[in-house]
C-alpha cells in the first residue's frame, strides 16, 4: 500500500489554480441568475394555480386535413398548430384568458422555435402587463378589466399555413390587436410582407387602392365609416399601410391585409381585413408563386 | 428543506471542498483550462437538476456522481489530452530522486479502463467508502468491491510489466 499512497500524494500535489475560486463562485452566480431567468415562465402558471384553472392541451386544429396530408405520401412534412398553453383567470371583475399557440411538425427547428418562443413571450408580457394594470385598478379602488388572447389558422393549405393572434385588451371599451404570421410549408421560411416585392412601390399602390375601396364602401353603406379624410377632425387620416402591415395568403393565393380595432376605423368596425386584387400589385411581385 | 434551502446548502458545499472536485476532474483530464471547464459544467448540472437531490445527506455522492459523469462525458467527447513525454516532463522538472516508480504507479491507475479506474481514485485518493462509491456507480457495494479487487489485480500485473522490462 506504500505505493498507493505515494501516488495518492502525486494526486494531492496537484496545484490548485488561482483562478478555481472566482469560477466556482461566478458558476455558482450564472446558475442562479438562469434559474431566475426562468422563473416568469413558472410563477405564470404555479401562481395561477389557486385562481385559475392551468391547462395544457393539444388540438389538432385540422383533423380532416390532417388526415389528407398524411396520405399522401410525398409530404413527409406535417405542420400543426396546437395550443400550447391556456391560461384562465376568472375574478370578479378581472378576466384573463390567454391561449398560446405552439408550430409542431416544421422541418426547419430554428424558426419553429423562433415562432414558437415568440408566442410565449406575447403571451407573457400580456399576462404581466395585465396583472400590473389589475394591481394599478385595485389601487385605484376597482374596476373592470380583461384581456383575451387566441389563435385562428386562417390558411393551412399544402403550401402555406397562416396563424393569426388576437389580443383584447378590456377597459370599459376595448381594443383589439391582431398579428399574423405566414409560414411557407415547402421551403420552411417565414413570409414576410416586403419580401413578396421587388421594391417599396407596393406600399402605395395597396394603399391607394384601400383608399378607395374605402371610400366606396362609405359611399355605398351609411354605416361603415373610415378615417381616409379627417372629416371628424379626430386628428388621425390613414394615409399609408406600414411596411410591415398585417398581412395573410389566403387559400386560393389573394394577399389580404388587415387593421387593429381603432387604427384606421372607428371601435365598433373591429378588426378590418380586406383583400388586395391581385391586378393591383402584380407588377410588383417578385413571382406569382405565392400570391396569384 | 425548501429549494432555497437546499440551494444554500449545495452552493455551500461545492464552495468548502471545490479542491477536492478540481483534482479530481483534473485527475481525468490533466490540463488546468479543461479541468476547470468540468467544474464549472458540474456546478451548472447540479444547480439545475437540484430538485434530483432528495436528502442533504445525498448532497456528497449526488456532487461526486455529477463531477465524475462530467469528467468521464468530457473525455469521450473529445479524447484525452496526451500528457507530456516523461522525458520532455523531466526536463522542466527538478531532479526528482526515485519518485519514478510512484509516477508509475499513477500513470499505470491513470491507464486503466472505466469504471476501474474512477473506483480507484474515489476509494484510495479521495478517501470514500465502498458504499459511497456504490452509491455514485449506482451499483451494489459488492459489485464495487469485486471492481476494486479486479482493479487491483489489474494495476499490479501493470507493475510486474514494468518491473521486468
Amino acid at each position: 500500500m506504500k505505493k498507493l499512497q505515494d501516488a495518492k500524494k502525486k494526486y494531492e500535489e496537484v496545484e490548485i489554480p488561482e483562478e478555481l475560486n472566482n469560477i466556482v463562485k461566478n458558476s455558482i452566480k450564472e446558475a442562479k441568475r438562469k434559474q431566475k431567468k426562468r422563473k416568469p415562465i413558472k410563477q405564470w402558471g404555479i401562481g395561477l394555480v389557486a385562481a385559475a384553472a392551468l391547462f395544457t392541451t393539444s388540438v389538432n386544429v385540422s383533423p380532416a386535413l390532417a388526415q389528407s396530408l398524411a396520405t399522401v405520401p410525398l409530404l413527409g412534412q406535417f405542420v400543426q398548430v396546437v395550443t400550447f398553453q391556456a391560461i384562465k383567470l376568472d375574478e370578479d371583475t378581472y378576466n384573463a384568458d390567454l391561449k398560446t399557440p405552439n408550430v409542431t411538425g416544421l422541418e426547419n427547428k430554428e424558426l419553429e422555435q423562433m415562432l414558437n418562443e415568440k408566442y410565449i413571450a406575447e403571451n407573457e408580457a400580456l399576462y404581466e402587463d395585465f396583472q400590473k394594470e389589475m394591481k394599478a385598478l385595485e389601487e385605484a379602488g376597482g374596476g373592470h378589466l380583461g384581456v383575451t388572447s387566441t389563435y385562428e389558422v386562417v390558411t393551412d393549405t399544402e403550401d402555406i399555413l397562416s396563424i393569426s393572434r388576437y389580443e383584447v385588451n378590456t377597459v370599459g371599451s376595448s381594443s383589439t390587436t391582431m398579428r399574423t404570421d405566414t409560414i411557407d410549408k415547402k421551403n420552411q421560411i417565414l413570409i414576410t410582407l416586403p419580401s413578396l416585392f421587388k421594391n417599396d412601390a407596393y406600399i402605395e399602390a395597396i394603399s391607394t387602392y384601400l383608399k378607395d375601396e374605402m371610400a366606396e364602401q362609405m359611399a355605398n353603406d351609411s354605416n361603415k365609416i373610415y378615417w381616409i379624410d379627417d372629416q371628424e377632425e379626430i386628428g388621425f387620416e390613414f394615409e399609408a399601410i406600414r411596411p410591415d402591415q398585417t398581412f395573410s395568403i389566403t387559400e386560393d393565393h389573394k394577399l389580404t391585409i388587415s387593421f387593429d380595432k381603432y387604427e384606421i376605423a372607428p371601435g365598433y368596425m373591429g378588426v378590418l381585413t380586406f383583400e388586395i386584387p391581385t391586378e393591383v400589385i402584380s407588377e410588383f411581385l417578385i413571382s406569382d408563386y405565392y400570391i396569384k | 428543506m425548501t429549494k432555497k434551502e437546499k440551494f444554500q446548502l449545495v452552493e455551500n458545499y461545492i464552495i468548502e471542498h471545490q479542491n477536492d472536485y478540481y483534482r479530481l476532474a483534473f485527475s481525468y483530464v490533466k490540463n488546468k483550462e479543461n479541468a476547470l471547464d468540468i467544474i464549472q459544467d458540474s456546478i451548472f448540472k447540479a444547480l439545475n437538476s437540484i430538485d434530483r437531490l432528495e436528502e442533504e445527506r445525498y448532497i456528497k455522492t449526488w456532487f461526486y456522481r455529477i463531477v465524475v459523469n462530467t469528467s468521464i462525458d468530457f473525455i469521450r467527447k473529445h479524447g484525452r489530452i496526451q500528457a507530456m513525454d516523461d522525458d520532455i516532463l523531466h526536463s522542466f522538472l527538478p531532479e526528482q530522486h526515485d519518485l519514478e516508480k510512484d509516477y508509475d504507479l499513477y500513470e499505470a491507475i491513470d491507464h486503466l479502463k472505466e469504471p476501474f479506474k474512477t473506483i480507484i481514485v474515489l476509494r484510495y485518493f479521495e478517501d470514500l467508502k465502498i458504499d459511497e462509491i456504490a452509491e455514485i456507480q449506482n451499483e451494489n457495494s459488492n459489485t464495487i468491491k469485486t471492481r476494486l479487487y479486479a482493479a487491483l489485480r489489474k494495476l499490479r500485473i501493470n507493475m510486474e510489466e514494468k518491473v521486468q522490462l
